[in-house]
């Protein structure tokens, strides 16, 4: 079963604008599910529409918005740098000529997206030239090309791929301390839990607390984990560093529903108007919208 | 590469002496404003405020005013006085330095040029003195040589170190501030604290840095791609739908920020308060404390713009002034009116899907920082949890910021979140702390020599510890 889903992207492709998603649900698949599913996704995206994934549309209004918080002024402005007089020139002469590697520089008008797109695509080849490599090796028995998406292939066979090569896109670094969860999940006995620093040296204080034969129980024990070992400390601090794009934050842990605001006054969002989605608080604000903003303005 | 040609006394005095030179000259280069300042040889015995004198804030950023005059760095405080549809090109974009030409003339005005530089921030020798060189977390690789490459190559300094800016604030005397017994040997050289969990909220992003020991666990580092810039931006946008068309007034638009924003710990309640719809009938007005009125500053009269609180009867006070003919002052100045604005702007650092945006808030982001560290590490870190950044003086923020993370932190961990006195200027106060530890920089800093011997790309694999 699958389904279309337009993936909104930044990058320029020669591709058209959408592509084939595999439905998620099939995944382990649940009969009393599959059937209850469908039904309520589609009832409740004709009540509330911001609970489904957003129209592309809104989506480029998002990233256009976003884009437009994101500038140093509001007009494009070029300004340049202040001419100087002859003699201040003249200045540098006590400090040797400059480099090519600085006069390179210099005058580079690069943007940051430039650099940006300079090193996904560094990225991106150097990515490709890996998984390449090894194919042979491994899949000699597969032998299959890389755009076996469409063939007939049980899923099973060709989900890993594409899987693996794009985790090795994102991040890089995830090799090393797979012990380190492991091992730092052995409990200490320490009993009370306000201890600001897991020290691995909480010595049992010898007056205590009185024994019970509930001390052992594991359902009353307070977990607190020790702190790792110095090796893997070590291991810790010598991880390269994330890409750019690793490192940003992942979306909200916690499912919320968005809260919406009123696009006139900022009150909450009550009624949404039928011709441009946009929410207004109340009637007295949607008139101010419908006659001045509504429209293909947004 | 590193061809650069040593001036014949520079030759000389690398010859004589191959180690760092003494002199530390630290800079915190933000994209809004770069923190400077020599670093001493020893650490005073105080809090801080006597070694943050030397450190000077300047605006890292080429100004236009309206009638086309370029002001570069610091000018901006001293040479403007006409605040209005001020320009701004900066060199540091998305916290990144990328513009070099524009960089090297700010730094040329500010620590090179006699004529311009204040005595005390001079570089007059650079190959006389280390350079402490800050770069926000996750830098693309090609702006890092590019860092490396103008500083030994253009100024030829005599030693370097490009580090991560957070890491840097886990040699600031982190234990007062969190109100721990002191360190066994104030007389020892100084050291990093243990583990501190460094939210960064600057002008470009917001960053979470886990530091062990003063060095970042890397895996544990996210972006928050919003920052002050965007506030300003986000409430200019408002402002101008709502009321005057404020979209060129950047520079006002962040004093106004500054002034009004603040951080709600109650949002639906405050909320409330601020609407116009209970504005009208109660009697005492309920809106009262939450909405203000700024007054816009007039650069004719030389006036600053401040805020005051709401006045709702001002246009009516206006009116029977302009038919009596008296108080001009009270005409000529212009209000804007700032309700539900003051706290739903910075709200988007928390709540970032309020702007549709697909990421985490704050208090989110650190447990996902958290997340990939080993569980032994994080009653550690939130505990010790240090903002620092421009946003972090927005009133509320700490409050809020320690209620969200109590609120979703597992209940073993103890949560204490902490923002020292001076949260913008911190970081460049942990370098320079971090300068008079001699040995530790001595580790980790580059001479001229080895540079001129290895060149830019061994300097990128020492500076991300690889070497």
């Amino acid at each position: 079963m699958y389904s279309i889903e337009i993936l909104p992207n930044s990058s320029t492709h020669a591709t058209p604008g959408w592509t084939y998603v595999p439905d998620r649900r099939d995944r382990g698949f649940d009969p009393a599910k599959a059937a209850i599913t469908p039904a309520v996704g589609r009832k409740r995206g004709i009540r509330d529409p911001g609970r489904a994934d957003l129209s592309s549309r809104q989506n480029n209004a998002i990233v256009r918005h976003l884009a437009e918080l994101d500038r140093e002024n509001h007009k494009d402005v070029s300004i340049p740098i202040p001419v100087k007089q002859q003699k201040d020139s003249g200045g540098r002469g006590t400090r040797g000529k400059v480099t090519s590697n600085v006069r390179r520089i210099l005058q580079s008008q690069k943007t940051f997206r430039n650099h940006l797109d300079d090193e996904e695509a560094a990225q991106a080849q150097a990515a490709q030239t890996a998984t390449q490599r090894p194919a042979p090796a491994q899949l000699s028995r597969l032998a299959k090309p890389p755009s076996s998406r469409r063939s007939s292939t049980p899923a099973a066979a060709s989900k890993p791929e594409p899987a693996s090569s794009r985790q090795k896109k994102h991040t890089p670094s995830v090799t090393p301390s797979a012990a380190a969860p492991a091992a730092s999940t052995t409990t200490s006995t320490d009993g009370d839990g306000d201890g600001d620093k897991p020290d691995a040296d909480a010595s049992p204080n010898p007056t205590k607390l009185i024994t019970s034969e509930h001390d052992n129980d594991p359902l009353l024990r307070s977990y607190i984990p020790s702190a790792p070992s110095d090796r893997i400390m070590q291991a810790l601090l010598s991880e390269p560093p994330l890409s750019y794009h690793a490192a940003r934050a992942g979306p909200p842990l916690t499912n919320k529903s968005p809260r919406r605001f009123c696009c006139m006054c900022g009150y909450w969002g009550k009624i949404r108007c039928k011709n441009c989605h946009q929410r207004t608080c109340g009637l007295e604000c949607y008139k101010v919208h419908e006659d001045s903003r509504c429209g293909a303005f947004f | 590469m590193g061809t650069a040609k040593p001036r014949p006394s520079g030759r000389g005095s690398i010859a004589k002496a191959p180690s760092l030179p003494s002199k530390t000259f630290v800079i915190d280069n933000g994209a809004h404003t770069m923190k400077a300042g020599y670093a001493p040889d020893s650490v005073p015995s105080d809090d801080g405020s006597q070694l943050l004198s030397t450190c000077a804030t300047i605006p890292n950023a080429l100004t236009k005013t309206r009638n086309n005059r370029v002001y570069i760095g610091s000018q901006l405080h001293t040479h403007v006085t006409d605040w209005n549809e001020l320009m701004f090109r900066r060199p540091v974009e998305k916290g990144y330095t990328v513009n070099w030409e524009a960089e090297k003339e700010i730094w040329e005005h500010s620590f090179f040029d006699e004529k311009t530089a204040r005595k005390d921030l001079r570089i007059a020798s650079p190959e006389e003195t280390t350079l402490v060189l800050t770069e926000a977390p996750n830098a693309l690789p090609i702006l890092q040589k590019n860092a490396d490459e103008i500083v030994m190559e253009e100024w030829g300094f005599g030693g370097y170190l490009r580090t991560i800016g957070p890491s840097l604030n886990a040699w600031n005397e982190i234990r007062s501030l969190f109100g721990d017994p002191l360190a066994q040997n104030p007389d020892g050289p100084i050291s990093p604290a243990e583990c501190l969990l460094v939210i960064d909220s600057g002008y470009s992003h917001t960053t979470v840095t886990p530091v062990y020991k003063g060095r970042p666990l890397q895996r544990g580092i996210r972006r928050l791609d919003l920052g002050g810039k965007h506030l300003t931006n986000y409430l200019k946008e408002m402002v101008s739908m709502r009321q005057y068309n404020m979209v060129d007034e950047t520079y006002i638009m962040n004093d106004v920020k500054e002034a009004v924003c603040f951080v709600s710990n109650n949002f639906p309640g405050e909320m409330e308060q601020a609407w116009k719809g209970n504005r009208k009938r109660g009697q005492p007005d309920p809106s009262e404390g939450v909405v203000v009125d700024y007054v816009l500053p007039d650069p004719n009269a030389g006036v600053k713009g401040f805020m005051r609180p709401h006045d709702p009867l001002l246009n009516l006070k206006k009116r029977k002034s302009t038919l009596s003919g008296s108080e001009t002052a009270l005409l000529s100045e212009d209000v804007l009116v700032l309700g539900n604005e003051r706290f739903t702007v910075p709200e988007i650092l928390f709540t970032p899907g309020d702007i549709g945006m697909k990421q985490a808030g704050i208090p989110d982001m650190i447990l996902q920082s958290l997340s990939v560290l080993p569980t032994g590490l994080h009653p550690a870190f939130l505990a010790n949890v240090l903002v620092v950044g421009g946003n972090a003086l927005l009133p509320g923020f700490m409050d809020r910021l320690e209620t969200e993370l109590r609120q979703t932190a597992s209940t073993e961990c103890v949560v204490r979140v902490r923002r020292p006195q001076d949260p913008i200027r911190f970081a460049w106060l942990g370098g320079a702390r971090f300068a008079t530890n001699k040995e530790e920089l001595k580790r980790v800093a580059i001479t001229r020599q080895e540079y001129q011997e290895n060149g830019s790309s061994w300097a990128g694999r020492k500076f991300s510890g690889a070497l």
